[in-house]
């Protein structure tokens, strides 16, 4: 099927129920039906049949303002694909009108390392020193956010401890992405550790680079390639039987590599090998349900799970990350209600549209405060950063980890008293 | 005076009202695929004082105007043609909850299922239950008297509604009560089902109704539809009331199936049916036995019962988005909504497979049994004009039907634009006389939602009146 007839069909399956409509966080947030899918679809539709023109801001500020967390794709009976018809339509949308200064500032960057490296290397020192922590607490709430952000990603020194495992579930390889390996790297450390502690040898996979899921979602589908590309040639170097990604943006791209990739001779079956090995980090360390001894003794701590919108509702994984974190026995899971609705992080969407981002974000922070919850567990970078945020803002007590972060206390704590 | 768009942006602010034809795309609709209509302008107040300043500016300009919750409504009552669309879905606030008298106070943009997620803390649930509820708004249910599964017990919106404040389409507030006590005639009972041609509700006082005690969920499959439909009445006939009792034909299984409210039901049926018991726990398995056996007694091949909340609401998902999820089978859809007598339900299945057969279209039925409202729902592809001729002359042929034996051309959905040619073929022109007349006592300008329910041409004064035809 080509990319036309898949857009004409996707469009096409929707009847227009509206059940999509308290699913949609900029619907909520607008009272707009034009900011919602269903108002989306007709927009979309609208232009494939080229009844209004690209360039129409009436029509367009409405896909802009498009999160794309597919929280309508879950709620969706016709089912749908809209990740798909936004990511379709956005790519023609670039060729007809410029993309943002700040997104192409951004997408840039991530798309050169001679650039990227440097940048999060700036980015850690701003954090270090607490310069972003002060900018965070004295600049205006526009400018105050992302060195907000940046702050929430610092972490306590952890407690590292040696895993031992057997390596009987196969080889494994650690995506470990840019902001991931840039911000969050004792993320991907504890990740990697529990993976062997979870019997799964590790490979490495030199070479590897961004996923190319900010440019897919922002419309530049031709660098998303280049870097797909490049990624699944590092991956078969490493002979990894299972790809493992601990970012749930990033897992959603290199699931749809096949898809990505659909139009290539050249690439498109190994794209699919390629996604077809491709697991969330919470799908494999579920699987491989590891038993902690219960620790009696320690403080258990109060976590809230917030599920980021690219595992809930476009891998639709929503039962193993509560797994993971059932399997931590420091933990005590308090219920986060509306945790299926985007947080309003979005990969770049925070940075571009600051301020439908913090009304998508209030409601969150607010739920989060209810739940009284000491700790919010969300598997995302982006989410990571735009929660942990939120809370530095707000001067909430409430920290923001990733659920592997949380399994990898747990070891440690046993490791300890061992 | 000031034009319109101005006045109203000086209300509710530039943000919430639209005007420009690009803007206003995504308001030719409801959940009535097909039908679209474009509104002039569109204008959202975000408060009570605003709600009530624009209806006067309307009035002012004399005005007509639509007014739309969520849009899910399923007869395209909420499309305005050429006119103002006064959307309601920025009042959303539930403005008072009492556990002890069990009622709540809600501005008309609520969801429904919002109103339900208040209360559950207290035990309490709002009863009626719309398919659409996830969605769907209670100022849109009122405008209805809208049902659901569940209405065949706990009864429809009308059952629910203690109090309504609401603006008159001349922008005059009045409080329309029904006390148990309340003398004189009962108007805010005339209110509710007026589908928009009465005036707007600012608030709207409800009934809260507690959580049964205990809830049994039976899966009962059939081979053949009659046998389902047979089982109904066996039901009902034994003096049980479920609290719900919905049937689903194969082609609905198996568009359910397919979607991701897939619920396990079993694709190799000709029917199931979807029966729930509820009330205090002493005795309710004798009930569900007893509903078993008559199952089993007119044909079922199984029944079975879901006892643990997760597969209930499973079981029940599939079946609330079962309209949405044919539109895996086609692109356009036609949703119909009709009242037979429920002991002539077999029958007029059986008519309407014949009539699906004989236009050569794939008539889904998935519909509450319990109480004979039917929902035939024809997949179709509407760039097939050969392929839509069919299905619009097989639908008409089975609303005749249903007329002619005795039933009704809606049960919940409403009349709105779709169902107003049949209006005539079942009643007099006196009786339609008198809805002009009782609407009069409303909206004398015929201003509010013009067009719709009542065939124009059928009120005799219709002349009289011509904002009443969109005229601006």
């Amino acid at each position: 099927m080509n990319r036309d007839q898949e857009l004409r069909e996707g469009l096409d399956a929707c009847v227009h129920c509206g059940f999509c409509l308290p699913a949609c966080p900029t619907y909520l947030a607008l009272e707009d039906e034009n900011d919602s899918p269903r108002g989306r679809v007709l927009l979309m539709a609208a232009l494939a049949d080229g009844t209004v023109r690209a360039d129409d801001r009436d029509i367009t500020a409405h896909l802009d303002a498009c999160l794309g967390c597919r929280g309508c794709e879950t709620a969706c009976p016709s089912g749908v694909p809209y990740g798909l018809l936004l990511e379709e339509t956005r790519a023609r949308l670039a060729k007809a009108r410029p993309v943002p200064f700040v997104a192409r500032l951004v997408l840039a960057v991530f798309a050169r390392e001679w650039l990227l490296r440097p940048a999060l290397a700036f980015a850690r020192l701003a954090r270090g020193s607490g310069l972003a922590a002060l900018l965070a607490r004295v600049l205006p709430a526009g400018f105050g956010m992302p060195f907000a952000m940046l702050a929430s990603t610092a972490r306590p020194a952890a407690r590292v401890w040696t895993p031992e495992g057997d390596g009987a579930r196969g080889t494994t390889a650690l995506l470990t992405g840019c902001v991931m390996e840039g911000l969050f790297a004792s993320v991907n450390r504890a990740t990697e550790r529990v993976l062997i502690a979870t019997g799964h040898a590790l490979r490495d996979a030199p070479g590897q680079r961004c996923c190319g899921a900010l440019h897919a979602h922002a419309g530049d589908r031709a660098t998303a390639q280049v870097l797909a590309r490049d990624n699944i040639a590092a991956f078969e170097r490493s002979g990894a039987d299972t790809i493992v990604v601990n970012s749930a943006g990033c897992g959603a791209m290199c699931k749809e590599y096949g898809h990505l990739l659909a139009d290539d001779p050249a690439w498109s079956a190994r794209a699919a090998a390629f996604a077809a090995k491709v697991r969330d980090a919470h799908e494999v360390l579920a699987a491989a349900a590891p038993v902690l001894p219960a620790t009696a003794d320690g403080p258990r701590v109060r976590v809230a799970y917030d599920a980021p919108c690219h595992l809930q509702h476009a891998q639709r994984v929503v039962q193993p990350p509560l797994a993971v974190l059932r399997a931590a026995p420091q933990v005590a899971l308090v219920p986060l209600a509306d945790s299926d609705q985007c947080c309003g992080s979005a990969g770049i969407y925070n940075l571009v549209m600051p301020d439908v981002s913090s009304r998508v974000l209030a409601p969150k922070l607010a739920r989060i405060a209810e739940s009284g919850a000491q700790v919010v567990a969300t598997g995302n970078p982006g989410c990571l950063m735009q929660i942990g945020g939120g809370l530095v803002r707000s001067g909430s007590g409430v920290s923001a980890r990733h659920p592997v972060e949380l399994l990898d206390e747990g070891y440690a704590r046993g490791a300890g008293r061992d | 005076m000031t034009p319109l768009g101005p006045e109203l942006r000086r209300i509710v602010g530039d943000a919430h009202v639209l005007e420009r034809a690009s803007q206003l795309l995504a308001y030719r609709s409801d959940a009535l695929p097909g039908l679209r209509r474009a509104p002039a302008l569109a204008v959202f107040p975000g408060a009570r004082d605003e709600l009530i300043a624009v209806v006067r500016a309307l009035a002012a300009h004399g005005a007509p105007f639509v007014a739309r919750g969520a849009g899910t409504g399923l007869s395209g009552g909420a499309l305005a043609d050429g006119v103002t669309l006064l959307g309601l879905h920025r009042l959303k606030r539930i403005l008072a909850l009492d556990p002890e008298a069990r009622t709540a106070t809600v501005e008309p943009g609520v969801v429904n299922a919002l109103l339900t997620r208040a209360a559950a803390p207290h035990g309490l649930h709002y009863a009626p239950d719309p398919s659409s509820q996830a969605a769907c708004t209670i100022g849109g249910n009122v405008a209805e008297n809208a049902g659901g599964p569940h209405c065949l017990k706990y009864g429809v919106t009308l059952d629910h509604v203690l109090r309504a404040t609401v603006v008159l389409p001349d922008g005059e507030v009045v409080i329309l009560d029904r006390g148990d006590e309340a003398p004189g005639y009962d108007l805010l009972g005339a209110f509710i089902g007026s589908e928009g041609c009465f005036g707007v509700v600012a608030d709207v006082t409800v009934r809260l109704t507690p959580d049964p005690e205990r809830v049994i969920t039976l899966l009962a499959d059939f081979t053949t539809v009659r046998a389902a439909a047979d089982a109904t009445s066996r039901i009902i006939a034994a003096g049980i009331l479920p609290a719900a009792l919905e049937l689903m034909d194969r082609p609905t299984i198996e568009a359910v199936e397919s979607s991701i409210y897939a619920a396990g039901y079993p694709r190799d049926a000709a029917a199931v049916l979807l029966v729930e018991v509820d009330g205090a726990a002493a005795g309710l398995d004798d009930d569900a036995a007893a509903v078993e056996a008559l199952c089993r007694a007119a044909g079922a091949r199984g029944v079975r019962t879901a006892t643990d909340p997760a597969e209930r609401a499973r079981l029940w998902q599939g079946r609330k988005k079962a309209f949405g999820a044919m539109g895996r089978v086609a692109p356009h859809l036609v949703v119909q909504d009709a009242v037979v007598p429920r002991t002539r339900l077999a029958e007029l299945l059986d008519t309407i497979a014949a009539i699906g057969a004989r236009h050569r279209v794939r008539i889904c039925n998935v519909f509450h049994a319990g109480d004979g409202n039917l929902h035939p729902n024809i997949p179709y592809d509407a760039h097939d004009a050969d392929e839509a001729a069919r299905v619009h002359a097989a639908m008409g042929e089975v609303m005749a039907a249903c007329i002619a034996a005795g039933g009704t051309i809606t049960g919940e959905h409403g009349v709105g634009l779709d169902k107003l040619p049949y209006m005539e073929r079942l009643f007099t022109a006196d009786t339609l006389d008198a809805m002009c007349a009782l609407r009069d006592v409303f909206d004398p300008a015929r201003r509010a939602n013009p067009g719709k329910v009542v065939p124009v041409h059928s009120c005799r004064e219709w002349h009289a009146a011509p904002a009443a035809r969109g005229l601006p």
